[in-house]
C-alpha cells in the first residue's frame, strides 16, 4: 500500500479525529513531537527533531502520588492513570530504536514501571524511513538503519513522492486497516539510504572495561561543560530524580529527568560525592552508553541519532570518542608493553 | 587567519616546552570543517592540534578555572576571553600571575548554522584583547555595533506582549544549565540551583521553574556580565538570553553610569556591589 505524501494531511486529520496524534513539528524555534491540531504543520522533512520523543512515554516531570492532610487524617492518592490510545506519526528509525531501549529499562528484568507501561501500551508508533541521513547520523553502524525499524507498528518507507506502508505488528495492522480510505494500491521503490558517518563498535564495549583510568576521560572533561544538554536531547537517556512539592497540608511526589552530568545527581546525604569531578561524570555517560548497558541488556544505549553532537555547546562528539576508544590499545596489552 | 593559527601553535609549543605554562587553552578541530571545540593542550607535541579560524565559536575562558593550581595556564584570548580574564581577577577566581594571555584580535566568527556572523560577534563591543601578555596578529578596528535592537523591541512591547515573549522564551528552557556552566560570571562553588537543602530551585520542569532560574541567574550576573554572549550561544534551545543581559547593562548605565559592561578592567567597577558611605540615598 502507498501513502502519497501530499495526502498525508487528510490521513492525519482522520487519525486525530479518533485519538491523540503526535507529529514532528517546529515549536518556537526548536522542534519536537507536537500534538497535531489546528495550526500544527507536520515537518516530515526534518530528519530527527531537536527534542526526542521520549517525553511521550517518560515525561520530563510526572507526578507519582499526591497526599493531603486534614487534621489527623492523611490521604495518599496514586497519580497513576490509564492512558488513552495515541499515535506517534513520523518518528525516525533511531527514535524507534530508542523506544526499544526504554522498553528494556522500564519493562524488563523483573520490574515493570506501570507509569511507563500504560503509555507504552497505548502508543502506536509509525516510523518514517530516512531518504537522506544527516551528516551527524550514524544509526546504521551502532543500533539501527535509516531504512528499517523492526519494532515499529507501521513502517513508512520513503519512496520520494510517497511512502510504502507496511504494518509490522497487530496494532499496526488494525491501524493500517482504518487508514485504507487514504491509501492507494500499487508499488514504489523505497529509498534504501545509508549513513555517511560510521563508527566501529565491534571492540568498544569490551575495550571500555579496561579503560576506567584512561586519559580519554580527562581530555573530554577538559572540553565538556557538564551541562545537561546531551542527556536531555538524547532519546535514550532515562535517568531520573524523585522529588517533592510540599505545601502546608498537601503535596506531591514526582519524578523528573535528571542528568549524570550534574554534580548533584550523585550527591549523597552527608556530603560525599562519588562523581565529584567532571572526568568521572563524563566517563559515566560514555561507559553507560557503550558498555554497562550492553552488559545488562545486550545492546548499545546509543542509537546514533547525532543529537548530542549537534547541540553540545562544547562540540563533544560521541562518534569521535567511539573512534578513539576503538583505536586504543586494550589495557592488558598496554600493561604488557609497559613491562616489556 | 592561517598566520595567526601558525603563531598560536608556535607560541603554545614554546610556552609548554619551556615549562612556563602547564597548559594552553584554545580550540581543536572537530569532525567537520565548521566544528571547533575548546581544547586544553598540555604537551608541546600536541600544540599542532590547536586551530584558529572563523569556526571557533565557543568562548573558552571558563576552562581556566579548572586548571589554575596546576601552574600558570595560557589562554588564547580574543576580546571576549580577555574580558573574562579580568572578570575572574575582579571576582578573585584567579590572580593575574596565574594566567598567560595570548591575545588575538578577533575578526568575528561565523555561525555554522547560517553562514553569517555569529550573533555574539555581531554584537561585540571589544574585539581586541583588553589584557594580554603578548599579541598575535594585528589589532582590528572596533566597529562597536549597536547591541540593543532586541532590547528596544522588547521594551516597546505592551505588558501583555512582554509577558507572552518571556513565557515563550522560558517555556522552551530545558534547564540544562549550559548557560550557567559556560558563563565566566557563574563561578559559585555551589550554585543556588544545587542547594537542595534550602530548595531554592524546584526540580520539576515547567515554565515557572525555568523563569525563576533565568531571573536569579540574570540578577547574580547583572553588573558583572561581560556581554560575551556565550550563554545565548551555548543554549541548545535558542533562548534570546542576551535581551536580559543587554537590558541590565543599559539600565545600569542609565541609573549608575557611565557603564559599558563588565570585564573591561580587572577591578570592576561592579555598580550593584559598590557602595559609598556618602551615598545620597538615605538608607546607605
Ligand atoms: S558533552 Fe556537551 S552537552 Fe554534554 S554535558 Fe558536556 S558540554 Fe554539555
Ligand atoms: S548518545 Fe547522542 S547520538 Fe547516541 S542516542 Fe544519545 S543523543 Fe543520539
Ligand atoms: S540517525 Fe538514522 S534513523 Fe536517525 S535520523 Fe539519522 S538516518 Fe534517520
Ligand atoms: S542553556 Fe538555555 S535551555 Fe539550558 S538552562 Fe540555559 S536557558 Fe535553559
Ligand atoms: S551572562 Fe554575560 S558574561 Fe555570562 S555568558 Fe552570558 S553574556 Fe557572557
Amino acid at each position: 500500500m502507498l501513502l502519497k505524501k501530499a495526502k498525508a494531511g487528510a490521513l492525519l486529520d482522520a487519525i486525530a479525529a479518533k485519538e491523540r496524534l503526535f507529529v514532528p513539528a517546529d515549536d518556537r524555534g526548536t522542534s519536537r513531537f507536537v500534538a497535531y491540531g489546528a495550526g500544527v504543520e507536520p515537518r516530515f522533512d526534518l530528519l530527527n527533531t531537536k527534542l526526542p520523543p521520549k517525553d511521550l512515554l517518560f515525561p520530563a516531570t510526572e507526578t507519582l502520588y499526591r497526599w493531603s492532610r486534614d487534621g489527623a487524617d492523611l490521604a495518599i492518592d496514586s497519580a497513576f492513570a490509564e492512558t488513552d490510545p495515541f499515535t506517534v506519526f513520523g518518528l525516525r528509525p533511531c527514535d524507534m530504536a530508542s523506544v526499544d531501549r526504554l522498553d528494556a529499562v522500564f519493562l524488563t528484568k523483573g520490574y515493570v514501571d506501570e507509569f511507563y507501561q500504560a503509555k507504552r501500551e497505548a502508543a502506536t508508533f509509525v516510523v518514517a524511513t530516512c531518504a537522506h541521513p544527516g551528516r551527524a547520523c550514524f544509526c546504521d553502524s551502532i543500533a539501527a538503519s535509516p531504512h528499517e525499524a523492526p519494532t515499529a507498528d507501521v513502517l513508512l518507507e520513503d519512496a520520494g513522492e510517497e511512502w510504502v506502508v507496511t504494518p509490522q505488528t497487530e496494532k499496526g495492522a488494525s491501524a493500517v486497516e482504518a487508514w485504507k480510505p487514504y491509501l492507494e494500491e500499487g508499488d514504489a521503490e523505497p529509498i534504501k539510504a545509508a549513513c555517511d558517518l560510521k563508527v566501529d563498535m565491534a571492540a568498544v564495549p569490551e575495550k571500555l572495561k579496561g579503560m576506567f583510568d584512561d586519559p580519554i576521560w580527562s581530555d573530554i572533561g577538559d572540553q565538556c561543560l557538564t551541562c545537561g544538554t546531551c542527556t536531555f536531547v538524547c532519546p535514550t537517556c532515562y535517568c531520573f530524580n524523585i522529588d517533592q512539592d510540599v505545601r502546608e497540608d498537601e503535596g506531591k511526589r514526582f519524578r523528573c529527568w535528571d542528568s549524570c552530568m550534574f554534580t548533584d545527581y550523585t550527591a549523597m546525604a552527608g556530603g560525599h560525592n562519588p562523581r565529584a569531578s567532571k572526568e568521572s561524570r563524563v566517563r559515566q555517560r560514555f561507559m553507560h552508553k557503550l558498555t554497562y548497558f550492553n552488559d545488562r541488556y545486550d545492546m548499545n544505549l546509543c542509537v546514533g541519532c547525532g543529537r548530542c553532537m549537534r547541540d553540545c555547546p562544547a562540540a563533544v562528539d560521541i562518534s569521535l570518542i567511539i573512534d578513539r576508544i576503538a583505536a586504543s590499545e586494550p589495557a592488558q596489552e598496554k600493561e604488557a608493553m609497559a613491562h616489556a | 587567519m592561517a598566520d595567526v593559527q601558525d603563531t598560536i601553535r608556535e607560541r603554545a609549543a614554546a610556552l609548554l616546552s619551556s615549562g612556563e605554562v602547564s597548559a594552553v587553552i584554545g580550540w581543536g578541530a572537530g569532525r567537520f570543517d565548521d566544528v571547533r571545540f575548546p581544547l586544553v593542550v598540555k604537551r608541546a607535541e600536541d600544540a599542532g592540534k590547536l586551530v584558529f579560524d572563523a569556526s571557533c565559536v565557543q568562548m573558552t575562558a571558563k576552562r581556566l578555572l579548572e586548571h589554575t593550581g596546576e601552574g600558570k595556564v595560557a589562554l588564547v584570548a580574543r576580546g571576549c576571553e580577555s574580558r573574562a580574564v579580568n572578570r575572574f581577577i575582579a571576582d578573585h577566581q584567579l590572580t593575574r600571575d596565574q594566567v598567560y594571555v595570548i591575545g588575538v584580535p578577533c575578526p568575528g566568527m561565523v555561525d555554522p548554522a547560517t553562514g553569517e556572523t555569529l550573533k555574539r560577534c555581531a554584537e561585540c563591543q571589544v574585539r581586541n584583547p583588553v589584557v594580554h601578555d603578548e599579541l598575535v596578529g594585528d589589532p582590528v578596528p572596533e566597529p562597536k555595533p549597536y547591541r540593543f535592537a532586541e532590547v528596544d523591541r522588547v521594551e516597546a512591547m505592551s505588558r501583555e506582549e512582554r509577558r507572552a515573549f518571556f513565557d515563550e522564551m522560558y517555556g522552551k528552557c530545558i534547564r540544562c544549565y549550559a548557560c550557567r556552566n559556560a558563563c565566566p560570571c557563574c563561578t559559585c562553588r555551589e550554585c543556588f540551583v544545587e542547594q537542595d537543602k534550602v530548595g531554592w530551585q524546584g526540580k520539576a520542569f515547567n515554565v515557572n521553574e525555568a523563569r525563576y532560574y533565568g531571573m536569579i541567574r540574570a540578577f547574580h550576573t547583572g553588573d558583572r556580565c561581560i556581554e560575551c554572549g556565550e550563554c545565548e550561544r551555548a543554549c541548545p534551545m535558542g533562548l534570546p538570553l542576551m535581551v536580559i543581559m543587554h537590558q541590565q547593562v543599559r539600565d545600569i548605565d542609565k541609573l549608575f553610569g557611565p557603564y559599558e559592561g563588565g570585564g573591561l578592567t580587572d577591578s570592576g567597577p561592579d555598580p550593584l556591589r559598590t557602595y559609598k558611605t556618602d551615598d545620597i540615598e538615605e538608607f546607605m
